[in-house]
């Protein structure tokens, strides 16, 4: 279980650790402009594939790398399982995977590196990593320094699921990979994660992830607009694919064939839910949907 | 309960894998430095020799050692660089730091390798490049390995005949302190921290820096060993002086210098500087694996 408590980040020299222990001892915060994350509370259950989606430069990698312990919080708390992922302690660390959205070129074969750096992580399956890269059609005996983006970025997802890990935090995974590989990670995820497992994908491919992210988790500037689960969002909005368009949707666009509108689901009837709809509705309703979500 | 401070099987583990990793970042750069040097300072010279002087002479000693000593130093400068200098980048720092290993094992191998693995390494295959050619050519004369012999076995027949030079002026106590000195500069601590004294400079340089490295680096050093050059001339000519004019033209004072000062633990004096800045570089080396952050 990952407890996230009042957490607080920020860049730059201004808003820096200096001036940020310089106002808590005048026992207030700093101005909230400079956060890129304030405040942010949250606790992410065993079991699930949590959606992390924003809009470019709300903090979504910024959380991830927190989780991990690439960044110490600067306010507040991250709680994984009684450990502070910034101590970055090797029984913590071999317990999750972080993939990165940019990811090193080794000069070593990929066969090489699951070998030389899989043995950190206690869980780790060297067949698994095989079967993934075969599934992903990876060539292993490949040097990683001659490897195009999208296939180094396969190796490592395939190292990442082989790792057997409980935490897994993905930084947009399927940025560079071509279309057959999105279908080939989407079956990979599903197939090679421990059930007890909890998956932070972020994204902006949401389409990419559709049927397999649940909960889905949208932050906004300093701010969580929606932590929910796919039921408990259909329970309270109603996707609605009809031609027909409804004057008390919340959201509507035109897709091919008719539109698809959002509104809150009064009748308590199943919807697909559509997570770019879904996006754009909690965008355009900030209040509102925090509203109907906390309550 | 794991021990998450420093496990050996772990620390076994990690060691394995740095040098697997320092091997495919430095491996080509160490036997370029340590197998093309001496190959290249070979052919050179002889070629030089043939056309020039038209005999067949390969290069002297004086000449190997200089191009050994440049050897060691470009070694030392780039091998940093090239084995940890990428952490500070976000794709491979980041996989470098979630690596389940402890900060203490990640330094301690960090600082075995730079400092004694890598450079031993190259120790011995330069020697080994210069042995064979010496042997192929006898031209060359000795080889360093046994040129250095030589020197340690100087040394030691220097100290042995220190008792010689008693005499009515040279007493036996000057003649000990003599031996003491020569003794001490003859103290192989005194060459490995010299190493240690070296590379951690450009160890730091390549986690601390994030561009720039060896440049940085160096202009650090300069910065540093300028400032400390303005602080202490005045103070050491100022000391000097004081000796000088209190030797009242008394030859025999020059002795007492060695006799009961600051000369008779001047390599100790020069053991304990160095390792007090080893410690401090060290201790900054830590502080950033400690902070580093992606």
């Amino acid at each position: 279980m990952i407890t996230i408590k009042d957490l607080g980040f920020t860049y730059g020299e201004t808003g820096g650790l200096k001036s940020i222990s310089l106002n808590k001892e005048k026992g207030h915060m700093l101005p909230s402009d400079r956060y890129v994350l304030k405040n942010i509370n949250m606790k992410l259950e065993e079991g699930r594939i949590y959606g992390l989606l924003g809009e470019n430069g709300v903090g979504k990698t910024t959380l991830l790398t927190l989780l991990c312990g690439l960044k110490k919080p600067q306010t507040g708390s991250i709680d994984i399982d009684g450990h502070d992922p910034y101590d970055r302690e090797p029984s913590f660390l071999s317990d999750q995977y972080y993939l990165s959205d940019e990811v090193a070129a080794v000069n070593m074969k990929a066969t090489d590196y699951a070998v030389t750096y899989g043995k950190f992580w206690e869980g780790f399956d060297l067949e698994k990593f095989m079967e993934v890269m075969s599934v992903l059609e990876n060539d292993p005996q490949q040097k990683m320094n001659k490897m195009s983006f999208g296939q180094l970025k396969k190796t490592y997802i395939a190292f990442a699921l082989a790792c057997n890990t409980k935490y897994l935090f993905m930084d947009e995974p399927t940025n560079g990979l071509d279309i057959p590989s999105k279908a080939q990670f989407r079956k990979a995820v599903t197939k090679y994660t421990r059930e007890d497992s909890v998956i932070l994908i972020s994204t902006h491919q949401v389409r990419d992830l559709e049927n397999i992210i649940d909960p889905i988790i949208i932050l906004d500037k300093q701010d969580v607009l929606l932590n929910a689960s796919i039921a408990e969002i259909s329970e309270k909005l109603y996707f609605d694919y009809t031609s027909e368009r409804n004057p008390d949707a919340l959201y509507c666009e035109m897709i091919p064939g008719g539109n698809i509108q959002v509104y809150l689901n009064q009748t308590g009837e199943d919807s697909k839910v559509n997570i770019e709809a879904l996006f754009n509705t909690v965008h355009q309703h900030k209040e509102m949907i925090k509203g109907i979500f906390n309550r | 309960m794991k021990n998450d401070i420093f496990n050996f099987s772990r620390f076994g583990k990690y060691f394995v894998s740095d040098i697997r990793t320092c091997r495919s970042n430095f491996g080509l750069s160490l036997l370029t430095i340590a197998l093309l040097f001496p190959v290249a300072t070979y052919f050179i010279t002889t070629t030089f020799n043939f056309v020039v002087n038209s005999v067949w002479d390969g290069p002297d000693m004086g000449l190997r050692v200089f191009v050994f000593a440049v050897a060691m130093l470009c070694m030392i400068i780039t091998m940093p660089v090239k084995c940890y200098g990428r952490i500070t980048e976000k794709q491979y720092g980041s996989s470098w730091l979630m690596l389940p290993a402890s900060r203490l094992e990640k330094f301690v191998s960090m600082f075995l390798l730079t400092c004694i693995i890598v450079p031993v390494a190259g120790i011995v295959l330069y020697l080994g490049m210069d042995a064979l050619i010496c042997a192929l050519d006898h031209t060359c004369g000795k080889n360093l390995i046994a040129g250095g012999m030589e020197l340690i076995r100087g040394m030691g027949d220097l100290q042995s005949l220190t008792m010689n030079f008693v005499d009515e002026n040279v007493t036996i106590e000057d003649a000990a302190v003599v031996q003491e000195i020569l003794k001490q500069v003859s103290s192989p601590w005194l060459y490995v921290d010299e190493i240690f004294a070296m590379t951690l400079p450009f160890l730091l340089g390549a986690v601390f820096f994030k561009s720039g490295k060896t440049v940085k680096t160096f202009l650090a050093l300069f910065a540093i060993s300028t400032a400390i050059s303005i602080a202490a001339t005045p103070l050491m000519t100022n000391w000097a002086m004081n000796i000088f004019n209190n030797m009242n033209d008394d030859p025999m004072a020059v002795m007492e210098l060695f006799r009961n000062g600051f000369f008779k633990h001047l390599v100790l004096i020069d053991i304990i500087s160095d390792t007090v800045s080893n410690l401090a570089l060290m201790a900054g080396i830590w502080f950033r694996i400690k902070t580093l952050k992606h």
